[in-house]
């Protein structure tokens, strides 16, 4: 598989530049000091580092649930990081996130959950009073039958499994059209198994439906198997952006032995 | 739920271990002052339930000679007066819509305290004390004197124990509301806020179903709550079953009394069984 990683995505469209991204919490502490950062369309890039390394202050300050302290967040163009209120909701969009739990809606169907991703774009009051938009159903079956759980869509979401519940938070990403997938340690709360599946499936939708995927994950054999690059981050610091290959394995080595020392 | 159906289990292990432990870590006690201690916690606790016989002025040689009178209250109340079942279809009627109209006004007026008393969704600091202040008021005063002020206020029937039992209500529901939304589980929101969709979007589509059973659940537990102190309310003049009984025992007709403690039963029970039912189902 490895022979095909290198470089999927040269001249591709750019989904995601991050530039000379800073962000310091109100007790002092630098998380960020200056990253950048791109990822483009048809690229699934991981990043890595240890516990306190700014990966997922990284990913918020990306999806705007932090406020960054200085820097450009471009998704598609647009910097979320200097927009606000309505303009910022249109511009997030354009970006899906996938947690570490799946965070579904439990005692709602799973169809309904995945429709829920199309929110953002029909907001009628009829969605606003807590109606689902009919007209989005068939996205939604498409779309559970793209991540493998098509026969699920009539149950509840708190009857799945660890990994179905996180395909159908997949799925509900999709529903939103995004151009970029950001998916923080989405496979943290997974069996070995059901961890190569949803990497396979994110790798999958990166390169059949060209999206931009910028993952964060503690395991490094499944970045190097699945990942397009690697992105290690050190002290809110970019260590290294490789390709995913045997160059890029001694450098984790690398980082996380200076972790243990 | 599974997550804290676990924890829920793993605290008491934990919490039994503990004595253990500390008992563990200090064997050097001596054997003296410990058999002295159990010496004196052994007096305390008789001299405590010893107090409680003299000021309640506990009297055990009266029970005996009162069986003579309970006996014959018995006596005298059987049989029920099963003729007079239909004039107490009404007081019954009127004792479950006290339950219903106290229920349905508590839960709609500890709605919107609730979210304003939820630290995690209140929309500011000031409104939020200012709802735990209401709540804490109307949960501390027993639905018993909220009667006996409503009946000052608005006159016997049952209009004032309908009104004590909202106001109760709204104490005790708000309470158990708000720590619902505390407790509720933030990822679905933050998910669906990410989606882009607007903030009553976010709340009729991830908050609301969140919390929506268990708010149900608690709601039919308190109309079966309602329904049994419906039956006291009735003694201080607020209608239904109990204003009933108050007039049947004034009036020595015990047959009546048998009758209606018969129907109170059947009402508890019934809205015991009705909201349990009702609970699984929404669970």
């Amino acid at each position: 598989m490895s022979a095909t990683l290198a470089e999927p995505a040269r001249g591709a469209e750019t989904r995601l530049a991050v530039r000379g991204l800073r962000m310091r919490y109100p007790n002092g502490k630098l998380a960020l000091d200056g990253v950048d950062l791109t990822v483009r369309a048809g690229e699934l890039v991981t990043i890595l580092g240890s516990n306190g390394s700014g990966k997922t202050t990284l990913l918020r300050c990306v999806a705007r649930l932090l406020d960054p302290s200085d820097g450009e967040v471009l998704v598609a163009g647009e910097d979320l990081a200097k927009l606000n209120g309505n303009a910022l909701r249109e511009a997030r969009l354009a970006l899906a996130m996938v947690f570490q739990r799946a965070n579904l809606v439990r005692r709602r169907s799973v169809l309904a959950n995945v429709v829920g991703g199309t929110l953002g774009r029909r907001r009628t009051l009829w969605t606003a009073l807590g109606g689902l938009p009919a007209e989005e159903l068939p996205l939604a079956r498409e779309l559970l039958s793209k991540v493998g759980v098509e026969r699920l869509g009539g149950q509840r979401a708190d009857t799945l499994s660890g990994g179905q519940a996180q395909r159908v938070a997949i799925a509900r990403a999709l529903a939103q059209r995004p151009k970029l997938i950001l998916a923080d340690e989405p496979v943290a709360s997974l069996d070995p198994e059901a961890a190569e599946e949803i990497m396979r499936l994110l790798r999958a939708l990166a390169e059949e439906s060209r999206l931009a995927v910028l993952c964060v994950l503690h395991q490094p054999a499944l970045a190097l198997r699945y990942s397009h690059r690697v992105v290690g981050l050190r002290d809110g610091v970019v260590a290294f952006d490789l390709p995913a290959d045997r160059d890029a394995d001694l450098h984790i080595a690398l980082l996380y032995k200076e972790m243990a020392a | 739920m599974s997550v804290d159906g676990t924890t829920l289990y793993v605290a008491p292990r934990s919490a039994r271990a503990e004595p253990l432990d500390a008992s563990a870590a200090r064997p050097e006690q001596s054997g003296l002052s410990r058999r002295l201690l159990r010496i004196v916690v052994g007096l305390v606790v008789v001299g405590v339930v010893g107090q409680s016989f003299v000021v309640v002025q506990a009297r055990p040689e009266d029970l005996i000679t009162g069986v003579h009178g309970m006996v014959d209250l018995l006596s005298r109340a059987m049989p029920p007066a099963w003729s007079e079942s239909g004039d107490i279809l009404w007081p019954s009627l009127e004792t479950i819509d006290l339950a219903i109209f106290g229920t349905v006004f508590g839960v709609l007026m500890a709605l919107p305290l609730a979210v304003m008393a939820a630290a995690n969704v209140t929309p500011a600091r000031p409104l939020y004390f200012l709802a735990r202040g209401v709540i804490a008021l109307t949960r501390a005063v027993p639905d018993l004197v909220w009667a006996l002020l409503f009946v000052t206020a608005v006159g016997l029937g049952p209009f004032p124990g309908a009104l004590a039992l909202s106001v109760h209500s709204i104490g005790m529901l708000g309470r158990l509301f708000s720590e619902v939304i505390e407790d509720m589980d933030f990822g679905p929101v933050e998910a669906l806020t990410l989606t882009g969709a607007s903030r009553l979007q976010v709340f009729t589509h991830a908050v609301v179903p969140g919390v929506l059973p268990s708010l149900l659940g608690i709601s039919l537990y308190r109309f079966d709550e309602n329904l049994r102190s419906s039956l006291v309310l009735g003694f201080v003049g607020a209608g239904g079953i109990g204003f009933r009984l108050l007039t049947a025992m004034n009036l020595f007709q015990y047959q009546t009394v048998s009758l209606l403690l018969l129907a109170t039963f059947v009402l508890v029970m019934a809205a015991e069984r009705g909201s349990a039912l009702l609970r699984r189902q929404v669970a």
